[in-house]
């Protein structure tokens, strides 16, 4: 199934028509394991520039296989992956973070990897840990903070290496709900800021249709994209006020299409 | 939508401030009398029980020498037996640093290639079963009886939990941090000292505390065997001369010394071991009651 980018009236979702700017692009893209397991059956779909693509669907959908071909962390079995950038950031569901190193280090660490030099990094390290208010934990390590904070250091050490593609698997899943809109807020603040396209995976239905401009819903049994939608009322970059209605039309049908599938 | 300017005030509150500060003095005079009394007076009723065993049933020095025996035994052969327990500490100290290096150089090596594990693992469980009596006196023909050879038979026993607890600690480390170590295009060196290192820690450690034990055994067991071939010095030698001989006070304080000197080197890799994950791991974080 092919995404037909029909634009939204009002505003246009960035960059989710235009082919040549994907970012990323699965053409008939499947994974079969050596045991035979059909993990993701042919499947389309591509993510643009400044584009967040929410996938949701059951356990065993595939949804993780998808983003680790993306990252280059799985090989692909058949069909076609084209990736047109090298800057990628992956948000695991766990914050991921270094036990000895403090917040402001934490933060660094991939840009530092990647070769990023000193001045510039923590440059981007001052900008990011303030943008997810942790300015005044610079200094903390891990184990001080809540679960929440931890989940925003990663955040922030993955908009440090300034990615042009975040690949999130999701990372607010252990959150509880109300840390975890918090956490979406926060981060439709840093791609308002930053503008990176994004994958987010997720098993909630209502996180997939507030991040998403588009939302895959996912089959399992085999792994399938049932559908993909095109939501009514995306995030935008000047954070224009949401038509919750039309939103909470989308989370029915999204619901709906997940129940159906059985 | 909600405000996005105003965050959870659950989500800016740490769950922990920074760690509480030392207890202040009363209650850590409370702490000691909780943990010094009890083993304090268990130590005192034991003697007693043991003085007074020995008075009831009138045994003989050599069989089973009292509390008061040992004390004199220790206090007139004070400077030889100190000078014994020093010897058998320098050799210990020796095969244990010996140990350390050779078991952390081997470690690297089969964590960072997997042919190296496979190639070289074996044979380090094999020098863990060769038995340790056996093989000293080959030492003592090749090196001599003297430091040397006790050295290298306490680095003999003191290398294989070293680089069994750190191979196995440089090969759990988190999958997810491993990943994003490689996404990020760092160098396999890179992540083995920057992140597979500093998360082995508690296991590297662990190793270097069973082995500190080990390198006493290691060093008492060459000294026997070199004791026997004519060599001096040390409480392994020490103990084999007073046994001989059925000096049991002398044997006790001996066997007393290698006690002391096995937890002197157990108390220097505990202090390090504490002084190095106390900011962050939670085996040495301060408890809470």
């Amino acid at each position: 199934m092919v995404s037909t980018p029909a634009p939204a009236p009002g505003v246009a979702p960035p960059g989710t028509t235009d082919q040549a700017a994907a970012l990323i692009e699965f053409r008939q893209v499947q994974k079969t394991y050596s045991n035979g397991f059909q993990a993701v059956t042919p499947f389309d779909l591509s993510v643009g520039a400044g584009e967040i693509v929410s996938l949701v669907g059951p356990s065993g959908c595939g949804k993780t296989t998808v983003i680790r071909m993306a990252a280059g962390l799985s090989s692909v079995s058949g069909g076609e992956l084209v990736r047109r950038t090298d800057q990628l950031a992956y948000v695991f569901q766990d914050p991921t973070l270094l036990a000895w190193r403090n917040v402001r280090s934490n933060v660094e660490l991939v840009a530092k990897l990647k070769g990023v030099d000193k001045a510039t990094r923590a440059a981007a390290a001052t900008a990011a840990i303030e943008m997810v208010g942790l300015g005044a934990f610079e200094k903390s390590l891990p184990r001080q903070l809540s679960g929440g904070m931890k989940m925003r250091v990663s955040l922030a050490r993955a908009i440090t290496s300034a990615p042009e593609l975040m690949m999130m698997d999701e990372p607010f899943a252990a959150l509880d709900e109300f840390t975890r809109e918090n956490m979406q807020n926060q981060l439709l603040r840093l791609w308002r800021a930053n503008g990176f396209g994004a994958m987010f995976i997720t098993h909630s239905i209502s996180e997939a249709v507030n991040l998403g401009h588009r939302i895959v819903v996912m089959a399992a049994r085999p792994g399938r994209i049932a559908r993909i939608i095109d939501s009514p009322s995306p995030p935008t970059k000047d954070d224009a006020p949401r038509d919750k209605a039309a939103l909470a039309d989308t989370a029915e049908l999204v619901s709906s299409l997940l129940a159906g599938d059985k | 939508m909600t405000d996005l300017s105003t965050h959870q005030p659950t989500e800016t509150a740490p769950v922990k401030a920074a760690p509480p500060a030392p207890s202040p003095g009363p209650s850590r005079l409370v702490a000691a009398r909780r943990f010094v009394v009890p083993p304090v007076v268990a130590a005192v009723l034991g003697l007693a029980i043991w003085q007074l065993i020995i008075e009831i049933f009138a045994l003989p020095v050599y069989l089973l020498p009292g509390p008061a025996d040992v004390w004199a035994a220790l206090t007139t052969d004070a400077g030889p037996i100190l000078a014994a327990a020093k010897v058998t500490m320098q050799e210990a100290l020796l095969g244990f640093g010996l140990a350390a290096l050779s078991g952390f150089a081997a470690a690297l090596v089969m964590a960072r290639w997997n042919i190296a594990e496979r190639g070289l693992y074996p044979y380090l469980v094999l020098l863990q079963t060769v038995p340790i009596v056996a093989i000293a006196p080959l030492f003592v023909v090749w090196f001599g009886a003297g430091i040397t050879t006790n050295a290298l038979v306490a680095a003999m026993i003191a290398v294989f939990p070293i680089a069994a607890n750190t191979l196995q600690g440089l090969k759990s480390t988190d999958r997810n941090l491993v990943q994003l170590y490689r996404m990020a295009g760092a160098p396999e060196r890179v992540q083995l000292f920057s992140l597979r290192v500093p998360a082995a820690l508690p296991q590297i450690l662990t190793g270097l505390r069973i082995a500190s034990g080990a390198s006493v055994i290691g060093a008492i067991v060459g000294e026997f065997v070199a004791g026997i071939g004519g060599g001096e010095g040390g409480l392994g030698y020490v103990i084999t001369l007073n046994a001989t001989q059925l000096r049991t006070p002398e044997l006790f304080v001996a066997v007393l010394m290698a006690s002391a000197v096995s937890l002197i080197l157990f108390a220097i890799v505990a202090t390090i071991e504490g002084q190095l994950l106390k900011r962050w791991h939670e085996s040495a974080l301060p408890t809470e009651e």
